[in-house]
């Protein structure tokens, strides 16, 4: 039997099922809620001295909030596993309603607490969960609780009722190339199946037959033979379209330019802004971005600049709470509010592209005199530099990330200002169709491939074409294939994917 | 008992890091039962969640009450706290 996925990552897994429960005998329990508390209290105490995630855990234990909730519904009849399942739909269904960051991102601790209550109370739960070897793990939904408790070398995959791409599990999982299926019917699987997750294909086989082994075995050759690593550029009806890689880190500029990445189509730079607690050094940052420049050779190595704000906060920012993060200050909006830490930046990228092909990314724009400015502080950045004697590349080229409405209409005019455009899939789908990227109440709206999305992203190309100059996508909908042969007609000239592993599969799709 | 009624004037109302002062300062009165009530909502000052479930603005008035040793003490150390906070 083969059952669909709604979402997956990529990849191969295969090996027994084994399905982690949430305490659901009903009424049966083994201890009482006081002891239920006091384990977990201890459990996590000792957890939280290395984790935050544990830290925040046992505040939520330890909150009356919790247990007054708990104390009402054992008031009114319930046993009480069910109390703690009521208290915790109460809860959640309360901080859902408001609007508050800090409570909307609590609701995932507030259910994983409950959920290890709920185990202990029905006495099946166990401080590290024994997998063994080669196990795919079966759950209604994963916490990081759960991960933490796991030998992750004996998991091969995941497969899920809930959850989403973006989820904890899944970053987690994709960072050690363990599959993870999403958004399957999991009580069709015992504990014990045989179970292979085809990741790639979003399918996951139960107890295959001989005759789906072999359709399964041959599919898996074909995919396995499209691994192979393509260097040079590859040409979609004799226009060559670059594939580049998504970086955060020196790390994946590595992992991309041993995939066969033609350059690094996004350097995010928010993963070094958030390492420490003070706003990194030029230095720091010069080395940083250098040693990415010389792993790509003559290859193109485009750091975007900070796009912090939004739903991330940076100590050393004294950014105003905002309302609508996301209508706020970010993005460019933030790197020319704050001049000064900007051209710490500025200068470190300046002095990285005399290492390499460097190129500058600006995020977020909205208007065309954003890069006049953007300009201006470069042009002050090279006087210094130059003044000091210190080498850089002089003739830098300059390129804006199109992600708003606004630079879709005006795109004509951004594009007559930057050396290239690059369209950010993410937050063009969320401020195109106007549906939080995070709230699952509206994930069917949000949808790269929705028509709207499609016709703003060929007048982008249309507009970048028009100017003379390139336009490519970087965002996770540029590595589904559906998405990307749409992208090629549209005449992008580069796509920039997360995944390493999916380098060599869309230079493939491109030749082909 | 003791109660004392103060007007929210940060900005931004109370977000998460003075209400977590809030709750340690509640917790340092451990003889006292302290509360914290906006409009028909009651709360624990002892509970973080509770108190960021009020949703406390500008310009809200609450009411902090104490019963209990040192009330008086508990009460005036958490209005100066939500009088002090500008961010």
């Amino acid at each position: 039997m083969i059952i669909k996925s709604v979402a997956s990552t990529s990849g191969y897994g295969s090996g027994k099922a084994f399905r982690l429960c949430r305490g659901d005998a009903a009424g049966t329990h083994v201890m009482s809620i006081d002891e239920a508390f006091k384990a977990e209290r201890e459990r996590l105490s000792v957890l939280s001295v290395e984790n935050d995630i544990f830290a925040a855990h046992l505040e939520i234990l330890d909150d009356p909030m919790l247990s007054d909730a708990i104390e009402e519904h054992l008031a009114g009849g319930e046993n009480p596993l069910e109390a703690v399942a009521s208290a915790c739909d109460d809860i959640v269904s309360m901080f859902s309603s408001i609007d508050d960051e800090y409570l909307r991102a609590r609701v995932d601790d507030v259910k994983d607490v409950c959920r290890n209550i709920e185990s202990r109370l029905a006495g099946n739960f166990s401080g590290s969960l024994d997998i063994p070897e080669g196990s795919v793990v079966v759950a209604d939904e994963i916490f990081p609780s759960d991960t933490s408790r796991m030998d992750l070398s004996k998991v091969s995959a995941f497969v899920t009722r809930k959850g989403s791409v973006t989820s904890h599990v899944c970053i987690i999982a994709t960072s050690r190339g363990i599959p993870v299926a999403l958004g399957v019917d999991i009580d069709m699987i015992a504990d014990g199946d045989n179970l292979i997750v085809n990741g790639n294909a979003g399918e996951v086989a139960v107890n295959p037959t001989e005759d789906e082994l072999s359709k399964l075995a041959e599919r898996r050759i074909v995919n396995e033979s499209e691994s192979e690593i393509i260097q040079e550029p590859v040409e979609y009806q004799g226009h060559i379209v670059n594939v580049y890689g998504n970086a955060g880190c020196v790390e994946d500029v590595a992992k991309a330019m041993a995939a066969g990445a033609d350059g690094i189509g996004r350097f995010r730079t928010e993963v070094v802004f958030m390492r420490s607690e003070e706003f990194p050094t030029e230095e720091e940052q010069f080395e940083i971005y250098r040693d990415a420049a010389l792993l790509c050779g003559d290859k193109p190595l485009t750091i975007r600049t900070m796009d912090i704000g939004g739903d991330k906060k940076m100590p050393y920012l004294s950014t105003e709470p905002e309302d609508n993060p996301f209508l706020g200050v970010r993005g460019v909006r933030l790197c020319l509010a704050n001049p000064g830490l900007f051209k710490i930046q500025l200068r470190a990228i300046l002095r990285a592209g005399s290492y390499g092909n460097v190129r500058i990314l600006v995020p977020m724009v909205t208007t065309s005199a954003e890069i006049d400015r953007v300009r201006v502080l470069i042009e002050e950045c090279k006087g210094e530099l130059s003044a000091e004697g210190k080498e850089f590349d002089n003739s830098i080229p300059v390129g804006a990330m199109v992600e708003t409405p606004a630079s879709v209409f005006a795109g004509r005019a951004i594009a007559e200002k930057v050396e290239f455009f690059s369209i950010g899939t993410n937050d063009l789908t969320q401020y195109i169709m106007a549906a939080d990227r995070g709230n699952s109440g509206v994930s069917i709206l949000y949808n790269p491939k929705d028509i709207a999305v499609k016709n703003a992203v060929e007048v982008i190309v249309a507009n970048a074409h028009e100017a003379g100059i390139k336009a490519g996508i970087c965002g996770e909908a540029a590595s589904d294939p559906e998405f990307a042969e749409f992208l090629l007609e549209a005449g992008i000239d580069s796509l920039s994917l997360s995944d390493p592993r999916m380098i060599p599969v869309t230079k493939r799709l491109i030749r082909r | 008992m003791t109660t004392e009624k103060v007007v929210v004037t940060a900005p931004n109302g109370l977000h998460a890091r003075p209400v977590g002062e809030i709750v340690r300062i509640a917790k340092s009165f451990p003889d006292s039962a302290v509360t914290i009530t906006s409009g028909e909502k009651t709360v624990k000052a002892t509970s973080m969640l509770s108190i960021l479930s009020l949703g406390l603005k500008k310009g809200t008035e609450v009411e902090i009450r104490a019963e209990g040793g040192d009330e008086a003490g508990a009460v005036n150390a958490i209005v100066n706290l939500i009088q002090s906070v500008t961010e």
